[in-house]
């Protein structure tokens, strides 16, 4: 053999050294942990999007631990354990599993109700457009500019199943800035409700919304995924899902299935989706000038489509009689963060007339947001992919 | 029991039915060159007509079975093996069949050689079912194909083919006849779009038509439904409306009144529904021990 013990162990050792996180790291990792704990830190401390920000924070960890290459553990790698997951991710099906289970979780009452709220949904789409216009004069090709614009809907499961078509190299950066600025729509959304809005206009009361049946409860996710899927069957994997679960949910006969969607289906394939993503941005993909591009295009498009709903529902008023007037506060909730800018025009309406409850008129457009944005998706996949 | 015997078979017809639209019907024959003196060379390194098969769907094929003939009278003149898992096409990809007549030499070595002026058919494994065929030109030049102007498309028709002489035009044995080396849609959108105006106009075009359709059809929906829930309401009052107006004139409910009339008999009745007379015993089983207890081994998961 000719090697003594101690050449032996210091032969090992050294090759033991070499596979440690220590030996590989490099600036960008410390940058890209540090991310990742900054992300935990939104999420545990101040309890934004916790649900979303733990397993992408968390996945940003996992993605950004220092290895030698073919050590078989990297998500990039063919056939590892992290790779088989992310397959969910790259070949886009976790986003319409999550769709069903918004759609068993979603009640539509509130646009069956008053359907015309699914204009101001399909007017604050056009976030999605404006930041791909924007996107093209930052000097993005179309179909980066398609993915990047895409996270104007507000829509994490969107974004990614969007990116994974148009811009793979992308998703990692589109998919954080998405979740990112949904958790930051409370941050975003009053200042322009606010500047869009006058005193008199926040303080439209609108009228109750009618009883609505359960068959028509049950006609909607039918009729509805009829109709859309005509026009954008590209959208089919996102909204078929949608008012698949919608219809478990209001059949009244598939209970268990609407409950299992709801929750424990949903529960896993966030968790599965989240962390994938965040182990997706790794430093080399992540840290680059295009992500900074990517995240200042992401609060373009979101502020150009709250900004658009709020408009729109000032210009419609402009056409409804006297006594059907919507408070212009609904229109921020055109963009797809179910419930959360609901919410916000809820306490931004009580804020100004503590006795003006908005939330299920803001229901309306918001899940008629979810369809808006799953439609441009699908239109989007039909031009540029 | 008689229906449910005619849905199922409904149902299976409609199965079968499914199953035999989405079979071979995307196999096609996509180039054919006859004689071949100094073009691509065989797995043996022998010069030889050849015949490229394409898969014109989007899910791969299996094509072991299907039959290729020169001979509409002799169907099964050529059986794709069995059991070679090459067999298998990949979607819109093809598979080259050496025109050879020495089968012996594999699977891709088919049992007989092609002439100019021939029809070439491929048949379904019923030997019935014409998948595709071609008729080579009788004036088909040597080291020149007759292929398909784009992969997969034409259906039968001669119209759809061109002869290729290698020149401008490629011979493209197992590649794609069109050789796309960008994305024809994107680069449209670069040049013609520059700014992403038409797109924006376009899409939201498509996104407020789809939206404006869906609330369009919810509105008529809902409106029908109203007035049969109104009718039905007066036919169980004894009142009988003679038209929509009589009814909805008679119909004052609103969700508020009925919600301000409930509170005010609650109130006065101090009425309960039935839930708290109904007590319900379940039996509980305890199947407990210190063994699969998880008290000693975990804590509580902490709680904000």
């Amino acid at each position: 053999m000719g090697q003594s013990l101690s050449e032996f162990m210091a032969g090992n050792l050294q090759t033991f050294w070499e596979m440690t996180g220590f030996y590989n790291a490099t600036w960008e990792h410390f940058v890209m942990l540090g991310v990742g704990m900054f992300f935990l830190y939104l999420a545990i401390k101040k309890n934004f999007e916790p649900m979303l920000l733990v397993p992408i924070g968390f996945g940003i960890l996992i993605g950004n631990i220092p290895f030698s290459a073919g050590m078989e553990v990297g998500i990039y790698e063919e056939g590892t354990v992290l790779n088989i997951l992310y397959n969910g991710v790259s070949a886009g099906w976790y986003p319409p599993l999550v769709f069903l289970g918004i759609g068993a979780m979603t009640d539509f009452t509130a646009l069956i109700a008053n359907p015309k709220l699914m204009l101001v949904g399909a007017a604050a789409q056009f976030g999605i457009f404006g930041a791909y216009m924007v996107a093209l004069a930052l000097g993005f090709a179309p179909d980066q500019a398609g993915a990047i614009a895409i996270i104007g809907g507000a829509d994490g499961p969107t974004a990614i199943f969007v990116s994974s078509k148009l811009a793979p190299n992308l998703m990692g950066a589109i998919a954080v800035s998405a979740y990112s600025y949904m958790a930051l729509v409370p941050v975003i959304q009053p200042p322009l409700m606010r500047l869009f809005t006058t005193k008199k206009e926040r303080l439209i009361k609108m009228k109750p919304a009618r009883a609505v049946s359960q068959n028509e409860k049950i006609i909607f996710p039918i009729v509805g995924l009829l109709l859309t899927c005509f026009v954008v069957p590209t959208a089919l994997p996102l909204l078929g899902m949608l008012f698949f679960g919608n219809l478990l949910r209001e059949c009244g006969v598939t209970t268990r299935l609407a409950k299992t969607a709801s929750n424990a289906l949903t529960d896993i394939v966030t968790i599965l989706l989240g962390m994938t993503v965040g182990a997706s941005t790794q430093a080399s993909e992540f840290l680059t000038i295009e992500t900074i591009g990517i995240f200042f295009l992401g609060f373009m498009a979101f502020i150009i489509a709250s900004s658009s709903g709020v408009l729109f529902v000032k210009l419609f008023n402009l056409v409804l009689p006297k006594d059907k007037k919507l408070n212009p506060l609904i229109g921020n909730a055109g963009v797809s963060a179910v419930p959360m800018s609901a919410r916000i025009s809820n306490n931004l309406g009580l804020e100004y007339d503590p006795s003006n409850y908005l939330l299920m008129h803001a229901m309306g457009p918001n899940v008629a947001g979810v369809i808006g944005s799953a439609t441009a998706a699908g239109v989007l996949l039909a031009f540029l992919g | 029991m008689k229906k449910k015997l005619f849905l199922m078979l409904v149902a299976l017809m409609a199965i079968s039915t499914a199953a035999y639209a989405q079979g071979r019907k995307g196999l096609c024959i996509n180039e054919v060159m006859v004689q071949n003196d100094s073009s691509v060379v065989d797995d043996y390194g022998l010069h030889h007509g050849w015949i490229e098969l394409y898969n014109s769907t989007h899910a791969p094929m299996e094509i072991s079975s299907v039959y290729l003939t020169n001979d509409s009278t002799k169907p099964a003149l050529y059986p794709v093996p069995l059991g070679d898992v090459n067999t298998e096409i990949p979607a819109l990809q093809h598979v080259l069949f050496w025109a050879d007549g020495e089968p012996n030499k594999g699977t891709f070595h088919i049992s007989f050689k092609i002439k100019p002026g021939e029809t070439i058919y491929v048949f379904d494994a019923d030997q019935q079912t014409i998948l595709d065929q071609v008729t080579i030109p009788a004036d088909l030049a040597p080291n020149t194909t007759f292929a398909r102007k784009v992969d997969g498309k034409g259906g039968m028709s001669q119209d759809a083919w061109e002869v290729r002489d290698g020149g401008e035009k490629y011979i493209t044995p197992s590649s794609n006849n069109i050789i796309v080396d960008t994305n024809t849609k994107v680069e449209s959108f670069r040049t013609l779009d520059g700014n992403g105006f038409i797109l924006t106009i376009m899409a939201m075009a498509i996104v407020f038509s789809a939206l404006l359709v869906l609330c369009l059809c919810f509105y008529a929906i809902s409106k029908v439904g109203s007035i049969v829930s109104l009718f039905n309401k007066m036919r169980s009052r004894g009142v009988e409306p003679k038209t929509i107006a009589d009814a909805e004139s008679l119909d004052h409910d609103s969700g508020e009144e009925i919600a301000a009339i409930v509170m005010a008999l609650h109130e006065h009745l101090n009425a309960h529904d039935q839930e708290n007379t109904i007590l319900t015993i379940n039996k509980v089983k305890k199947a407990y021990s210190p063994w699969s207890s998880k008290i000693y081994g975990l804590r509580e998961i902490p709680r904000r």
